[in-house]
């Protein structure tokens, strides 16, 4: 008995020294550690996330006749609707052609999109992430904004070889500048994802907002990116301000929380908007010691 | 047998994965499926020491490789637990002990992600203590509820690669 606690107490100050030792380590070593640790998972989390897929599929595949042609009759309808909106953009895109060329605007082709199923989703007080099925051997970088249509999901934290790691808009770690819908004098205001803390839906705080701003009538504000800081495209939407504004207690400005314009923890499909050359947030994200 | 600390963690791993899976489930209720303290019982009636420690530390990193905690601190965390467990291996002898462990030894390691987690976030959480009490709470029934599965698969594997019964001493 006395051995065992003998070797219980070599064992604590084992487990000190060890500590102290990987405290005093390089970040790079314990940086490749995580890394072979979240390699170690990746295959799993294709296999998850193909299997998804394929129960999809099959679910789909098991539908009747019936249910086959009325989905066709109605995607046929949509079609219709489509085809006509088509028409409206087609005139759009010439007269946008035509005023580019009197102003030889030239059009930025600064990102490369990335389109990537998610795998799973991860969520509590401290961080709301989604792992997505693209990876650094898809040329997906740290830092790259990623969206579904002109919504921001989030951001990549983390890039393994065949996953990523998104911090999602409502992230604690999630930050950016925006403009508000209503706002003439386009002020700019920072949106930052909150800890979550209750049971209900997830959400980012919009703060420095002006005290003499007051929201459209009738319809909630929309919130867009500046496209300022070099990450995010400018106008992509972020949110909507929800409910009405309150004074911060120094008073000098008014905050309010962003609802997502779209359910975060429902999307199948994303794309990583990965810019074609190195910005410097990406820089200051590959210095961080916390992915 | 001195790898079997490595079949383990393999053995395990679909465990963790389903736990993964759950939390995908509870993704929109910000709450996190905890097992990995669960896990941690039944290879520390049996392993020798040094090898459930070797267990411990790969169940610590396999959580926090994706997860934004600072490194090693779980992983450390249940190492020590690890130490306390094999050396005291009669609170472990019979199922309701083993239940009660696990139960406690789960809340410790949430608690210790979830304390380390805020310490690394960027922002400061306020009124955050309903939150962490419901995925203590959760930790703990799902702890309990998911030892006899766990430890079933454990055993079958430590079972199948000639790991003798617990030694009286490590």
């Amino acid at each position: 008995m006395d051995q065992n606690r003998q070797g219980a107490r070599a064992s604590y100050v084992a487990l000190a020294i060890f500590f102290a030792v990987w405290v005093l380590l390089p970040s790079a070593v314990r940086r490749l550690n995580r890394e072979a640790f979240a390699e170690f998972q990746a295959p799993a989390l294709h296999l998850v996330g193909k299997s998804r897929d394929l129960a999809t599929f099959w679910e789909k595949k098991s539908r009747s006749t019936e249910e086959m042609a009325a989905a066709g009759r109605d995607l046929a309808r949509i079609n219709a609707a489509l085809e006509i909106k088509l028409n409206a953009l087609e005139d759009v895109r010439r007269e946008n052609i035509r005023l580019r060329e009197i102003t030889r605007y030239n059009v930025p082709v600064e990102y490369m999109s990335v389109v990537a199923r998610v795998a799973t989703r991860d969520s509590s007080s401290w961080w709301q992430r989604i792992v997505i099925r693209k990876g650094r051997n898809d040329g997906i970088r740290p830092g790259a904004p990623v969206v579904f249509g002109n919504t921001v999901v989030g951001r990549v934290t983390a890039v393994h070889l065949t996953t990523s790691e998104v911090d999602l808009v409502t992230s604690p770690g999630f930050r950016c500048t925006a403009y508000l819908e209503g706002d003439d004098q386009n002020h700019i205001v920072l949106v930052n994802g909150v800890a979550a803390n209750s049971l209900g839906t997830a959400k980012a705080r919009v703060s420095v907002i002006p005290r003499d701003y007051s929201m459209p009538a009738g319809q909630p504000a929309r919130v867009f990116t500046t496209g300022m800081g070099g990450v995010f495209p400018s106008r992509l939407m972020l949110g909507y301000l929800d409910g009405g504004t309150y004074a911060t207690q120094v008073g000098n400005f008014k905050e309010s929380l962003l609802i997502p314009s779209r359910d975060l923890y429902n999307l199948q499909e994303v794309s990583v908007l990965v810019p074609l050359h190195q910005n410097p947030g990406e820089a200051l994200m590959q210095g961080d010691q916390f992915q | 047998m001195g790898w079997a600390w490595l079949i383990l963690v393999l053995a395990t791993y679909p465990w963790l994965l389903g736990a993964d899976l759950a939390s995908d489930a509870l993704a929109s209720s910000s709450l996190v499926f905890f097992i990995t303290g669960t896990c941690l019982i039944a290879p520390c009636r049996r392993l020798r020491r040094w090898q459930a420690v070797l267990f411990a530390a790969c169940l610590g990193f396999l959580f926090e490789a994706r997860r934004p905690i600072p490194d090693g601190i779980v992983a450390f965390a249940l190492v020590a637990v690890a130490i306390f467990l094999s050396s005291n291996r009669q609170h472990l002898r019979t199922t309701p002990g083993m239940l009660r462990a696990a139960a406690a030894i789960n809340i410790i390691a949430c608690l210790v992600w979830f304390v380390a987690a805020a310490y690394a976030a960027p922002v400061a959480g306020a009124d955050l203590a309903w939150q962490l009490i419901l995925q203590l709470l959760i930790a703990g029934v799902v702890g309990t509820v998911g030892l006899i599965p766990i430890a079933l698969t454990q055993n079958a594997a430590m079972d199948r690669f000639g790991v003798p019964p617990a030694p009286e001493t490590p």
